[in-house]
């Protein structure tokens, strides 16, 4: 289990996260990323971090 | 006496420096969107390489205006490199370059500017780039003076030829069930 964290700062809406793993993310109106879910163990959203362009997804391991 | 050509050299080889630069950002640009190698290449590092070769390919384009600003050459006026139409040596093709170069600034600048102007619009200044690069590909032919050697036909067909292939590739790539449910999609 992990916590995604997004940093909406650096988000610059290209939306690969939601193309990765559109269960978990997806555009709010202003084109910046946000969470369906906080705390997952989908690795599809490792898949998102490491695609995102803009390094702004965390992957936060949970004991 | 013979005028040195320093500057006039200077300028042919930024002008077709910048030139690669910018189509390889381009190349790198549609890279980001269409994932065509996978995950071989990390988002990031693909963002990074596209935004710094379209800052060298900037300060190729200052190398270029600077040196023809100070060639005795052809004798271009300073503000011929700012203002479209102002060159006498073959007007058009020079006002594409000018206006080229002032819309790369614009498009480069506009990064920083992203949240302000909101991404959907930041999306659509991108969409400027294809013409900025016709525009470039324009006034390299038309005003270069190395256009008819045939090394340089070469770059200029392999760089239309390169950017034409990735754009309709990107274009023919099918959306993503992700993808197609994001709002403000370019």
């Amino acid at each position: 289990m992990f916590r995604i964290e997004i940093d909406r700062e650096l988000c610059s809406g290209f939306a690969s996260c939601v193309q990765d793993a559109p269960e978990i993310f997806e555009l709010d109106t202003s084109g910046t990323a946000t969470l369906r879910v906080k705390e997952t163990d989908d690795e599809r959203a490792r898949e998102a971090a490491a695609n995102c362009p803009m390094n702004a997804i965390a992957i936060v391991e949970l004991d | 006496m013979h005028t040195n050509p320093t500057f006039w050299i200077l300028a042919r080889a930024s002008g077709l420096t910048a030139y690669v630069l910018l189509t390889l950002s381009v190349l790198w640009g549609i890279v980001v969107k269409s994932r065509p190698f996978g995950s071989r290449f990390r988002q990031a590092a693909v963002v990074d390489t596209h935004r710094t070769l379209a800052a060298l390919g900037l300060g190729a384009l200052v190398i270029h205006a600077t040196s023809l600003a100070l060639d005795k050459t052809v004798r271009m006026p300073v503000q011929a490199l700012f203002i479209p139409g102002l060159s006498h040596y073959r007007p058009y093709s020079v006002a594409a370059g000018v206006l080229t170069a002032e819309l790369m600034v614009i498009v480069y600048a506009s990064f920083a500017m992203r949240k302000r102007m909101g991404f959907k619009n930041w999306r659509r200044l991108h969409w400027i780039t294809y013409a900025l690069f016709a525009g470039g590909t324009a006034h390299g032919l038309l005003s270069g003076s190395d256009s008819g050697r045939t090394w340089a036909l070469a770059i200029y067909i392999c760089a239309v030829a390169a950017v034409a292939a990735a754009a309709t590739w990107r274009a023919l790539e099918p959306i993503t069930k992700g993808e197609a449910n994001v709002p403000n999609r370019n």
